[in-house]
């Protein structure tokens, strides 16, 4: 499964992207996850395939503009909740990748 | 408390996030961010010459134009970078083609400045055509916004009312998109030649003075530098990045700003402003914003299992003032105990540092660091004053004891519920 977390500089979700990275090798879930910042997302999601973009919460005022980015390339769009994003929340995250995974 | 916090997260939030996340706002934020790196790295030049060494200062004197060069490239043209970036970013949020936006705007930013045919008195030799640059700068960062607006937004009224030169279907794509611009571009250039040179109206000049009371108020003044500390603060406190949001808004101002104080002090002047650009990251968002570094070191001290965990995640990003961890762990937002010493905290910062710098007791920022840089030496670097590391430490134990109290209020809290747990 490959992953696009993005928050507004790509600082800190590679903070948490790089937990729920670990948490999957743990669990031994085949998973591709990278940060980005809001300036690069165009760019990115025109270059990569994902299946999934993931929004860091206190970048959630600029949700409308991801979800437009992504309707493009007919990604599905999840917020984080707030207590997710953080290494300790990463397990659940990854949980709810799984899930969405699964389906 | 409560109240007021879902005050700021239904009625203060939403507006301010919309305007932020204003289409043309928005790409007046990224494009102005893409030109951070290059001041960053031209800035740097100020700090090798202003090196407080007196046999260096004899060194570099007969060699200072030559030094200088690479920050009078970037800082000194931050308004054309950033008319290139605002226009690709506009354009790319249209769906038009990004570098069309670009190169339309720089062409509509470069025709408000007048070349001059200039002739060395010295040595009597031609010059040529030479354009000033004295509005290519900070001076023309709101010419630059205009003109980009205007260019971009021509740009897709060609495009929407289908006012193009067509090519047949045989003509490589490449080719065929240089000649879609024709139209628009010759009704930018006509139209802004036509206000500079046919009119003669003077552009950047007016809107130099029109926004002058704005700068001057973000620049020297306490409410200048106390709202904007105030507003990120609490729209961080409902969950929503302050910075980002405001910044938006700001930035542009901020930049004005700092671009004069390095201006000044590349002449060998005395910086001015107070509210520029790394004001805030410096002296108020000591750790990330709302100064948290101070309470990553308390929660690292603390008896809840669960404080000591997070304060343990979240201090090394926070020496590098980045803070999420700590704000989404503890957590901070929507956080009634902590929110408060988060919104105080800066705002009296925020005061120390202005007073300490209107009476002059610290020099004003004059270079660009980057703003992950640990606070003290950031400090001395962006003011090129070993005075500004001692009021960073200041500023950190004024943050360290306006936590304190509530810190201890919120880990009894914990610690309370973490004994429950236990006994369960």
């Amino acid at each position: 499964m490959k992953v696009l977390m993005v928050c507004s500089g790509g600082m800190s979700s590679t903070i948490v992207v790089k937990a729920i990275s670990e948490e999957a090798k743990k669990q031994d879930f085949p998973l591709e996850i990278e940060a980005i910042g809001t300036t690069q997302i165009m760019e990115e999601m025109e270059n990569v395939n994902y299946d999934l973009l993931i929004v860091a919460p206190q970048v959630k005022h600029r949700l409308d503009y991801f979800k437009e980015v992504a309707a493009k390339h007919d990604v599905p769009v999840e917020l984080i909740p707030p207590m997710g994003y953080t290494p300790i929340g990463a397990p659940k995250v990854l949980n709810e990748l799984i899930k969405k995974h699964e389906k | 408390m409560e109240k007021f916090m879902k005050w700021i997260e239904e009625k203060l939030m939403p507006p301010m996030a919309t305007l932020a996340e204003q289409r043309h706002l928005r790409a007046i934020r990224d494009g102005i961010i893409s030109t951070l790196s290059l001041i960053i790295v031209g800035s740097f030049f100020l700090v090798i010459v202003n090196l407080p060494i007196k046999s260096w200062e004899a060194f570099i004197e007969p060699r200072l134009g030559d030094i200088v060069l690479p920050f009078r490239i970037t800082v000194g043209l931050m308004a054309l970078y950033a008319s290139y970036g605002m226009g690709y970013s506009l354009a790319k949020s249209y769906d038009l083609d990004g570098i069309s936006g670009g190169v339309l705007s720089m062409a509509a930013f470069l025709m408000t400045n007048i070349p001059l045919n200039v002739v060395d008195k010295a040595t009597n030799t031609e010059l040529g055509w030479i354009i000033p640059m004295e509005y290519l700068g900070g001076a023309g960062m709101f010419t630059a916004i205009l003109t980009m607006i205007l260019a971009v937004e021509i740009l897709r009224f060609c495009k929407t009312k289908n006012i193009t030169i067509r090519m047949p279907e045989q003509v490589p794509a490449s080719v065929a998109r240089s000649f879609e611009a024709l139209i628009p571009a010759s009704v930018i250039i006509i139209i802004i030649w036509a206000i500079r040179v046919m009119l003669g109206f003077d552009i950047n000049n007016a809107l130099m003075k029109l926004f002058s009371p704005l700068v001057k108020i973000a620049g020297n003044t306490y409410i200048g530098i106390l709202i904007p500390t105030l507003l990120i603060t609490l729209l961080w406190a409902a969950g929503v990045h302050g910075v980002s949001v405001i910044g938006s808004l700001l930035r542009p101002i901020w930049l004005v700003l700092l671009e004069e104080n390095m201006q000044i002090v590349a002449n060998g002047g005395v910086a001015p402003n107070i509210g520029t650009e790394g004001f805030y990251d410096l002296f108020m968002w000591i750790g990330g914003s709302g100064g948290t570094l101070a309470l990553c070191v308390l929660f690292l001290l603390s008896k809840s299992a669960y404080l000591k965990q997070v304060g343990k995640f979240s201090l090394v990003p926070g020496l590098f003032n980045i803070n999420e961890p700590i704000i989404f762990g503890a957590p901070i937002i929507l956080n009634p105990i902590l929110a408060i010493p988060f919104i105080v905290g800066p705002a009296i910062t925020a005061t120390t540092t202005y007073i300490a710098m209107k009476l002059n007791l610290v020099s004003k920022v004059s270079v660009m660091a980057p703003w992950t840089l640990p606070s003290p030496i950031k400090a001395v670097i962006a003011t090129n004053d070993w005075r500004a590391a001692v009021l960073a430490i200041l500023n950190f134990l004024i943050l360290l004891a306006v936590y304190y109290p509530f810190f201890k209020a919120y880990e009894k809290k914990l610690l309370e519920e973490e004994q429950q747990k236990e006994v369960a």
